[in-house]
């Protein structure tokens, strides 16, 4: 099959996965007995009178298949709805903030591919030795650690003890800067943090994956055939051993995009960075749930593309997987 | 006669085939101590399991005892006291219960849902399967946290039960994967065929001929999802979404990054034990996975 078919094909697959993605996300909010008007208005609750009105101008007392398929239609539409706090529509607070969360994700999803990958190299090819070692163990205590508290220990040596990099918010508020350049200092000095924070977990993560797929193909005779042609090691490395390995390195790293928004939202949350993910920790404190569906969509359809992406690049780089 | 001679004769043949269970499992505990990994994971697993079982016991002071508020570590207090001057040591031990009765209730109904789940589309195969699997796909693709969230925000009761629902609910994808692919597997062994010809009904070969042999799969993977399993308890009640009247590290965190800035305890000290605990965990997975010769594919 060529690529572009292939490409079409995949394309075309993600129709019916959305979908079933949208009933999972219904589901999910529907899970708990009762409406959500019983849990507004804190805990002495609204009179029965301004509840039955809430749900009569939110749909509530309809079907809760009637429900679906009237969300659905918007969603299609393109209307995600209002939220319940504030009455802002819901795709207008995504848009507003959909840039920082990238910000963060895509500067961190960079460097962390890029250290894991370097080290997972060295470590697998030096099996067993001190290196690989100190590598994995430093790797496995990352992928260990709770992420918030990480964020924590950052904040307090970096910020709150030597005073070096700020702990919260993009930007500095309330000042006057010189020049759009210090500006923009002030925003990577803001950066910093969350992204340190992100960096480490994730290149633990990564890390084990590179290091297993660079393990398992140097096991392969193609490796042996190559040394014993006398090839130079660093060739067998980087263009035999490497390139294989890439292809299960390109789908892992696609695949764990939903891992890595988590970890990515909780870091969001505690350095107030005002992103999809704190957003989406923020609304579920308050029981906004038309910003909740809409927030989860978005994120959804984001995994959808990041997955998307891997598969066509995996499919580019190994033309096997075509022929499925 | 001629019985004990038939019973010689199978016990020959069993020997020849396969080595007995006890000697299996002599071969698994023989390469698990030459891993120091896994005997370092099974240590800090043990340890923790017994301060968490012994709490009320060994902790020096009564989890409702007060003192003076934000102490910082002594020897009369290891680990400082928290905003309402309670003994954090005391407080960490208590935590050991909740994280660990967390990691183990989510991870058994995780079992129990991707055991079913797995079997069920391996067994029925065609269109089951197929809805099954995409379900199973779309639960793994999706961020953990973010449903998470959505399925805890709309429950009225906050607590740990609905908290161990939630994450053992969401958890079983990939092992509902792993196991329908081992079950795909092994239905074409001889000996499923051998007993299908006896008449052994479908459930007596998925209990008793294909279970015993995925069961090191399931137990692998239940161990390596424990950790996940208590990192999004502390993380979810950390959130706010837990019950903040218990003593879960999750709860003891969010007083932590209350009081960063004043009292740097009563935050490294419940991080520290979550980590350690995470690590174990995540240690004897590993060592177990070694062990057991399994490779995780899907």
């Amino acid at each position: 099959m060529p690529l572009r078919d292939y490409v079409i094909r995949r394309t075309i697959i993600i129709v019916p996965t959305f979908f079933l993605i949208t009933i999972v996300i219904f589901t999910l909010i529907h899970l708990a007995p009762g409406d959500p008007t019983a849990i507004m208005g804190g805990p002495r609750g609204l009179p029965p009178e301004i509840r039955d009105a809430i749900k009569r101008e939110y749909g509530l007392d309809q079907p809760i298949l009637v429900q679906y398929f009237v969300w659905i239609g918007k969603l299609l539409r393109g209307d995600l709805g209002f939220s319940y706090i504030n009455q802002q529509p819901v795709w207008q607070m995504i848009a507003e903030r959909i840039q920082l969360t990238l910000e963060l994700l895509l500067t961190a999803e960079i460097v962390s591919i890029v250290i894991a990958v370097i080290l997972g190299v060295i470590a697998a090819v030096k099996h067993r030795s001190i290196t690989d070692a100190a590598c994995s163990v430093g790797a496995l205590v990352g992928y260990s650690t709770p992420d918030f508290w990480l964020a924590m220990v950052l904040i307090l040596t970096f910020s709150t003890q030597l005073k070096l990099f700020p702990s919260s918010q993009p930007y500095s508020v309330g000042v006057p800067f010189a020049s759009p350049f210090d500006a923009f200092l002030d925003h990577l000095r803001h950066l910093f943090l969350p992204v340190v924070s992100l960096i480490i977990l994730w290149t633990a993560y990564l890390f084990r994956m590179v290091r297993s797929a660079m393990l398992e193909v140097l096991t392969h005779d193609y490796v042996t055939t190559a040394r014993a042609k006398g090839v130079k090691e660093w060739i067998v490395i980087y263009k035999h051993a490497l390139r294989n390995a890439m292809l299960p390195i390109v789908t892992y790293v696609g695949n764990s995009v939903g891992f890595l928004l988590s970890g990515a939202a909780v870091i969001e949350y505690i350095f107030a960075w005002p992103g999809l993910g704190a957003l989406m920790v923020q609304r579920t404190e308050l029981r906004d749930y038309p910003a909740l569906m809409g927030l989860s969509i978005a994120i959804a359809i984001g995994v959808l593309i990041a997955n998307l992406c891997s598969d066509i690049a995996y499919a580019m780089v190994d033309p096997r997987i075509r022929y499925d | 006669m001629f019985r004990r001679s038939r019973r010689n004769a199978e016990d020959k043949k069993e020997k020849v085939h396969r080595p007995s269970r006890a000697t299996r499992l002599f071969v698994v505990l023989r390469k698990l101590k030459k891993s120091e990994m896994a005997i370092a994971g099974l240590g800090i697993v043990s340890f923790m399991s017994m301060v968490a079982l012994l709490a009320p016991i060994i902790a020096p002071y009564a989890p409702e005892w007060k003192g003076i508020a934000r102490q910082a570590p002594s020897m009369e207090h290891f680990f400082g006291t928290d905003n309402l001057g309670r003994d954090m040591l005391t407080l960490i031990m208590h935590g050991a219960r909740i994280s660990i009765y967390v990691g183990v209730a989510s991870v058994l109904i995780e079992v129990v849902i991707g055991l079913s789940v797995g079997m069920a589309a391996g067994y029925f195969g065609g269109i089951i399967d197929e809805i099954l699997m995409r379900i199973a796909d779309v639960i793994f693709t999706l961020p953990t946290l973010m449903m998470l969230l959505l399925a805890v925000s709309m429950f009225q009761v906050r607590g740990i039960h609905i908290i161990i629902l939630v994450i053992g609910g969401l958890g079983w994808p990939f092992l509902a994967r792993v196991v329908r692919s081992e079950y795909l597997s092994f239905r074409e062994e001889t000996y499923v065929e051998a007993a299908k010809s006896m008449g052994a009904t479908s459930w007596r070969i998925m209990v008793r001929h294909i279970l015993p042999n995925i069961l090191s799969v399931v137990i692998v993977i239940a161990t390596m999802d424990i950790p996940w399993a208590i990192l999004y308890e502390a993380t979810l009640t950390f959130l706010g979404f837990g019950d903040p009247a218990s003593s879960s590290w999750g709860v003891l965190l969010q007083r932590g990054e209350e009081h960063l800035r004043t009292s740097w305890w009563i935050m490294t000290f419940p991080g520290v034990a979550l980590l350690i605990t995470s690590l174990g965990f995540n240690l004897l997975g590993d060592g177990l996975r070694d062990a057991l010769d399994i490779k995780l594919r899907e």
